[in-house]
């Protein structure tokens, strides 16, 4: 699904630049739940908004579902993170002036889905999240917990194969992280590639396999509960 | 582009910003009023000066005395000048050389009484020529003739207000009329543009000089320049005026007892004039659509750059740039032309309000040019479009990821 060749990225910096990516290689399959960890700094979410289309990379190649990404023009990514990818974000990001219902809907929007049918499956898809009876709320009139559930919503509405999130559970506190892991976990259930990008050790963990980053390179990938040992490799130290 | 969709995400992201929107609105629709309103305002006085001159035509030369102010060899001030029959005749054949004139007399408030109606309506004694001298557009019968003046008959021309009051139904042509009692005959009517001018009754000044007060006196006299430039009337009017005033031992300085207007200078004069409010009127409308444009500028990029992350959300939803520029500058568009649309209706119901208690001799409808103003809102919608799109443009250009992480 996801396959990730030597990739090399670097921040551009006054008087030189900082390399933060310095030769990924990945593979992630269909239906996979893969976790990202490492210390802060480490690249963890410029790994994931590679992966997802929103940044670029210098070096190296990216295959998404068996299409090399590189040289795509900007047209052509916008179509791939409409009809594969799903992006869920640590701050939400929905609109603050629609409502949870048309946040939901936006996607749809610009794979040109009539409204009708929008509202409809977007009515659905917040009934799947528990949250059909917020359909016509403010973000601002939603907790944390619902605005995430409302967030996985509109990231789900277009049916990706790919939910890409950045410590979608930071900003929520332990009970609410638990119900919207488990969220999570049933999208991954129904065959969607989950990637989760998190510091916690018990989100990980709730994970089929963790990746560790350390200064730009993978240093662990392997089952959750085994990269998480407190005491592999002193990295848990870094932390 | 331009789907239903489209205008709902539009509608929503409007609605959603009423500040925003009340600035734009404001910025536009305010400068469109403003235009609007002094246009409106220019016209409206470039319409009462026209109107004063009536149908006058530019070439021509009007002589009125009145009373002299300023004592003249030996003559007290306070002493009536009296133009007569052979001022006109010297002038005419000895004095200059126009191509055409007319010594005029008049009478107000004469009783004009056909069958059992009567009015009061002013006569006006003038010469075949004087239809050259001013705009008479005849809609019936004839103009007075050279036949008439010389016979002194007894016909006269009438304007179109006593068609209305006095013959009604009946055809006017041949109807006899009296005018101050005495019996005249209806040869032509005419219609002119202007209010009071319909209510004068011409006949012919031998005519009215003899029948009405057995005199030779001439009130006025209008003589055409022809196709002389503006220096030539001016010395036309130089010789009439140095000729009256020998005559009649007026004072070089008196400026009340011989009054020579040269049409033309006048014309020249307010032309001059109105250039002058026009160009001011350029000029303010110029800034208030430099500040309208300004203002549009200023708020759209303040607009684009708070929706930063949003438009990094949209991209990373699949938003294409296409889809976020055109829904900027479509909405761009959509807000400056609602507003200035509102601001030209404004200003446009503003002037009719207004219109009524301004009239004025040196005020008359204020017209809205539209030519001027719909331009103007072009320039304005253009200028938000293009104010949308730039900031719009570096927005998307950059990668999605930079637009979320914007603060
Ligand atoms: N836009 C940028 N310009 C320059 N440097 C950047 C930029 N974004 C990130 N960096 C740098 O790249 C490195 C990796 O950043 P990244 O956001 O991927 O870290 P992270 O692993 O997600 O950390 P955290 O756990 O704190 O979120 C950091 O040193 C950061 O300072
Ligand atoms: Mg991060």
């Amino acid at each position: 699904m996801l396959a990730l060749r030597e990739i090399e990225k670097s921040y551009p910096l006054a008087g030189g630049s900082l390399p933060v990516l310095k030769g990924i290689d990945l593979n992630i399959a269909q239906g996979e739940m893969v976790a990202i960890m490492g210390s802060s700094g480490s690249g963890k979410s410029t790994l994931l908004n590679v992966l997802g289309l929103l940044d670029g990379f210098d070096s190296g190649g990216y295959d998404l579902d068996g299409v090399d990404m590189a040289g795509l023009s900007e047209k052509q990514a916008a179509r791939y993170r409409s009809q594969f990818l799903g992006f869920v974000f640590q701050s939400f990001n929905l609109i603050s002036f629609k409502t949870a219902l048309e946040n939901v809907a936006l996607p749809l929007f610009y794979q040109k889905v009539p409204r009708r049918e929008r509202q409809k499956r977007a009515m659905e898809m917040l009934g799947k999240m528990g949250m059909d009876d917020r359909s016509d709320h403010l973000p601002s009139e939603l907790s944390g917990g619902q605005k995430q559930r409302v967030a996985i919503a509109r990231a789900l509405i277009t049916s990706p194969r790919v939910i890409l999130a950045d410590e979608p559970t930071g900003a929520l506190d332990s009970t609410t992280s638990t119900e919207v892991m488990q969220v999570l976990r049933e999208v991954n259930a129904s065959g969607i590639t989950v990637i989760i990008v998190t510091h916690e050790a018990d989100i990980a963990e709730q994970c089929d396999r963790t990746i560790r980053l350390h200064d730009g390179v993978i240093i662990e990938d392997g089952k959750s509960g085994e990269v998480v040992e407190p005491t592999a490799r002193g990295a848990r130290s870094q932390d | 582009m331009f789907n239903r969709e489209t205008w709902i995400e539009i509608a929503h992201t409007v609605t959603a910003n009423p500040l925003r929107t009340a600035l734009t609105g404001l910025s536009v629709g305010l400068g469109i009023f403003i235009l609007v309103v002094m246009q409106g305002l220019g016209f409206g006085l470039q319409n009462g000066v026209q109107q004063d001159f009536g149908d006058e035509a530019k070439n021509s030369v009007w002589v009125r005395t009145g009373r002299t102010t300023l004592p003249y060899r030996g003559r007290q001030p306070n002493r009536y000048v009296q133009m007569r029959n052979e001022d006109e005749q010297r002038i005419t054949e000895q004095v200059v050389d126009a191509p055409a004139w007319s010594g005029r007399r008049m009478m107000w408030g004469s009783t004009v009484g056909y069958k059992n109606e009567q009015g009061n309506y002013p006569i006006v004694g003038v010469e075949p020529d004087f239809d050259e001298l001013e705009l008479l557009p005849l809609k019936g019968g004839r103009w007075l003739h050279a036949d008439d003046m010389a016979k002194e008959s007894k016909v006269c021309v009438v304007g179109e207000n006593l068609l209305d009051e006095l013959f009604k139904q009946d055809d006017a042509i041949g109807a006899f009329v009296t005018l101050r009692g005495i019996t005249f005959r209806v040869v032509g009517h005419f219609s002119k543009n202007g209010r009071w001018g319909n209510s004068m009754v011409y006949v012919p000044l031998t005519t009215m000089q003899r029948v009405f007060n057995g005199s030779d006196e001439v009130d006025q006299m209008v003589l055409s320049t022809g196709d002389l430039d503006l220096e030539g009337s001016k010395a036309m009017v130089e010789a009439v005026d140095g000729d009256l005033r020998m005559r009649h031992s007026v004072h070089p300085d008196d400026v009340r007892a011989v009054r020579v207007r040269d049409n033309q200078e006048e014309f020249a004069m307010f032309d001059r004039i109105f250039t002058g409010i026009r160009l001011f009127i350029w000029i303010i409308g110029g800034f208030t659509l430099l500040a309208g444009a300004i203002g549009v500028a200023n708020i759209m990029a303040i607009v684009v750059k708070e929706r930063t992350v949003e438009i990094g959300v949209r991209k990373a939803l699949g938003a294409t740039s296409g889809s976020i520029l055109s829904l900027i500058v479509i909405e761009a568009i959509a807000l400056t032309l609602i507003s200035g649309a509102l601001g030209l209706i404004t200003g446009v119901a503003t002037l009719n309000a207004v219109a009524p208690y301004a009239e004025h001799d040196y005020f008359a409808n204020p017209e809205v040019n539209l030519r001027v103003t719909v331009t103007a809102l072009a320039v304005l919608v253009v200028a938000g479009a293009i104010s949308g799109f730039v900031p719009a443009l570096r927005a998307v250009r950059i990668r999605p990821i930079e637009a979320l992480r914007y603060e």
